[in-house]
């Protein structure tokens, strides 16, 4: 097993997730769920927190990896955020036009930096395998251990659906600066930058 | 250390001065208890005594968060705060769940506590049941969180602030206005290791001189997720823990949501001696003068 340092190629958005096999078929999401590890066989494995940003984390990097054909979701939901709920809804039925992800029940469901395609490869590329409420690890095992099984074939290419922008976004001359929005004189004293 | 050019907002929360220019009042300093299983008042009751202890030593003013998750701990919770607390004392009341939070807001209304409440928070998950109730029993403080998936930079964080960046039909600001809140605290919302987490720390100069309004964040959350930290230890993670405090007043912040209420010992002296850091400067170049409750005159 080894921890997330751009393995293959694969997962672009770095986070807590620890990958295990490159051609497993399985990724696993761990909700919230006390000591238990999957097996070696899957591809990938971590917690989910967030109903946006870690929703959209664990998108980008299975389908990243064409190989990964089952996302199993495990463990309790998380209260308020109902992060698993989240992800199934936008498996199922997607996002509209606000990007809010149709009928999740968590408290902040918005998917805002993947574009549809990304999506929809998603809901094309994964069956979920929804073991909300289970927190056996014999349970969790088997089903992971049946899945495993079917060998089911790769999806195809990889899909990037992100790539970390350049840190440097914009050009101030003067060397104090915090930001494009004030001026820090040498001193300390802030005031809005001319024309902002 | 700074000074701002724009008038700084001074907010008298149920007797908590929060605001203004950074070394003119102590940070504020909220606390927050937790309930993971069955409340726990014995232990809540003599964390809070001890909070209070600390703050009157140090002259930070201490505000506790309760976090509420289930709806049959909203009476029990509420009881607990009309028996233990000062009379007074502003708390703030910390749920995810919407159907929670119209539910609490009643409650706090018949308790007659909403002048005593800080609503934590309005962000951009806000429905309309909640701004309904929200306009029914109004709090007179809220926390807006400038939560922005999108761009977690000052930018983003100002952008939902002004118009809500297309996921609310306005600005949070205006939302909050709109509703009746008339204490607005901004917290610049702490986003993960590796989400542009600093973005909190330097959004605060930013948002205090574009609106004048109180700015702080829970910043803590950031060491909290820290995964590579874990490997330090528990020891060296909780000293990362508090020490990331120091960031907010040093940015300009008013206040800090400081996670567990179980760190009031080590978070109140930190932040006491950063204050005083600050005053030092402060009043030497700006000729800001700390109040007399403020760390350095109680202190020094």
């Amino acid at each position: 097993m080894e921890d997330n340092d751009d393995y293959n190629g694969y997962y672009p958005w770095d986070g807590d997730f620890t990958v295990c096999s490159p051609t497993g078929c399985i990724a696993v999401v761990l909700l919230q769920i006390d000591n238990y590890t999957p097996p070696d066989c899957v591809a990938i494995y971590g917690p989910l927190r967030t109903e946006n940003i870690g929703i959209e984390k664990i998108i980008a990097n299975v389908i990243s990896n064409p190989h990964i054909r089952y996302l199993i979701l495990c463990g309790d939901d998380i209260r308020g955020h109902r992060s698993g709920s989240s992800l199934i809804a936008l498996h199922k039925y997607g996002i509209d036009k606000q990007n809010k992800i149709v009928n999740a029940p968590g408290a902040i469901p918005y998917i805002e930096n993947l574009e549809s395609k990304a999506i929809k490869r998603f809901q094309n590329q994964i069956k979920i395998i929804n073991l909300i409420g289970v927190k056996d690890k014999n349970t969790i095992d088997d089903v992971i251990q049946r899945y495993s099984k079917k060998h089911p074939p790769s999806f195809g290419k990889p899909y990037i659906a992100i790539k970390i922008k350049p840190q440097t976004s914009v050009d101030i001359e003067d060397k104090r600066a915090l930001h494009s929005k004030i001026v820090v004189n040498y001193m300390g004293k802030i005031e809005k930058r001319r024309g902002m | 250390m700074f000074s701002f050019t724009r008038k700084q907002e001074i907010f008298d929360v149920s007797g908590i001065k929060i605001g203004g220019q950074p070394g003119e009042y102590p940070t504020v300093l909220i606390a927050g208890l937790f309930f993971i299983v069955e409340p726990d008042f014995n232990k809540a009751k003599k964390n809070l005594k001890t909070m209070f202890d600390v703050s009157k030593k140090t002259g930070n003013p201490a505000i506790p968060d309760f976090f509420i998750r289930k709806e049959e701990y909203i009476d029990r919770i509420l009881d607990f705060i009309q028996k233990t607390l000062p009379k007074n004392q502003p708390f703030s009341i910390d749920i995810i769940e919407p159907q929670i939070k119209t539910k609490m807001l009643k409650k706090l209304d018949e308790k007659k506590l909403l002048s005593r409440t800080i609503y934590n928070s309005i962000h951009i998950g806000i429905t309309d049941e909640e701004k309904k109730a929200l306009k029914r029993y109004t709090p007179d403080t809220a926390i807006i969180v400038a939560f922005n998936p999108k761009d977690g930079s000052p930018d983003g964080k100002i952008e939902v602030l002004e118009n809500g960046a297309h996921m609310t039909d306005k600005g949070l600001l205006d939302i909050a206005k709109e509703v009746g809140i008339k204490k607005i605290l901004i917290d610049t919302a702490a986003l993960a290791p590796g989400e542009n987490s600093g973005a909190a720390i330097a959004a605060i100069p930013v948002i205090k001189e574009e609106y004048g309004l109180p700015v702080g964040c829970a910043i803590h959350n950031v060491v909290e997720k820290s995964k590579w930290l874990s490997k330090h230890g528990i020891q060296a993670k909780k000293i990362v823990d508090i020490a990331s405090n120091i960031n907010i007043p040093l940015f300009g912040g008013d206040y800090i949501i400081f996670g567990p209420i179980e760190n009031t010992e080590y978070v109140f002296p930190t932040i006491a001696w950063q204050d005083i850091l600050i005053s030092e400067y402060t009043e030497n170049y700006f000729g800001i003068k700390p109040i007399k409750n403020h760390p350095r005159r109680k202190l020094i």
